[in-house]
């Protein structure tokens, strides 16, 4: 009698073990992600002034246009959520803070800042792999 | 406003200062419209339970600020603790309840000013099985902004 192995059923999901956040094969590769916000950031905040009718339009835009981009990247199977705050530039104290119950294995998340004279935009992304 | 169901995935949250509270949760979504969704049938809870659950969540988290803002005032010193406290305490209560969900809680706080804050977020999901809710909270020299995203875990 040969030897059997095991079959996995049809259509069951696969987990590829190289996915993880700091393989070079997949996963929600933190530097890669960082370069693909930062270059967002750059282009639509420039030459940005705050200004209060603006900022609610802009705020989801930019969140749109950088979950486009790490959609376009071609995360397989990561599902993504993207975090964007502005806000005016004088000196108010603000403090930001973050905590994620996930699989750290695969799950991982960036983080950036823009500043200028007139306002400051953090932008975070948060990568959860579907199993 | 929420997006009507020509944009599947589109998830959009904000809270915008002085604004009224709203809370915001994952719409419904047209079958075979979201990647991750297409993979196999998802193991989604109805409706009914997510909305449910979103505004248990936003009770706890409302819960768990006033505990450690309640009656302070903004104090540079000692802001990191308390909003490491927000999100661990809020983390806890969340895990605790025993749902098969991944969480992100985020917090931010700022001083109270006459000077403009902004959140939005945007999200790549399955709009029948995750959902997000936020929770604002003020006081006289402090607001506080909470999201929580659940993703959930379908095995």
């Amino acid at each position: 009698m040969g030897c059997l192995r095991p079959r996995r059923t049809q259509g069951s999901p696969r987990i590829p073990i190289f996915c993880g956040p700091f393989s070079s094969k997949g996963g929600f590769r933190p530097s890669v992600v960082k370069d693909c916000i930062h270059a967002v950031l750059k282009e639509e905040l420039a030459n940005a002034e705050y200004s209060p009718e603006e900022m609610p339009q802009l705020t989801k835009r930019l969140s749109e246009t950088v979950k486009d981009k790490l959609k376009e990247m071609g995360f397989d199977r990561y599902k993504m959520v993207v975090q964007v705050v502005i806000g005016e530039q004088r000196g108010e104290g603000v403090f930001m803070a973050a905590r994620c119950f996930w699989d750290a294995d695969t799950d991982n998340y960036i983080h950036d800042v823009f500043m200028n004279d007139s306002l400051f935009c953090v932008v975070a992304a948060f990568g959860c792999f579907y199993y | 406003m929420l997006p009507t169901g020509g944009v599947p995935f589109l998830h959009e949250g904000g809270a915008l200062m002085g604004a009224a509270p709203k809370h915001v949760w994952g719409r419904s979504l047209l079958k075979g419209q979201c990647a991750a969704a297409d993979l196999h049938q998802p193991i989604a809870p109805p409706r009914r339970r997510l909305r449910a659950t979103m505004e248990e969540y936003h009770r706890h988290c409302d819960e768990c600020i006033d505990g450690v803002l309640g009656g302070e005032d903004y104090n540079q010193n000692n802001i990191n603790q308390w909003t490491a406290s927000i999100v661990e305490q809020s983390l806890t209560h969340l895990v605790k309840l025993g749902k098969a969900y991944k969480y992100i809680v985020t917090c931010a706080v700022v001083q109270r000013s006459a000077y403009g804050f902004h959140t939005a977020s945007s999200c790549f999901w399955d709009t029948t099985s995750d959902g997000t809710c936020t929770v604002r909270w003020e006081n006289r020299t402090m607001n506080c902004i909470v999201n929580v995203f659940a993703i959930a875990i379908v095995l």
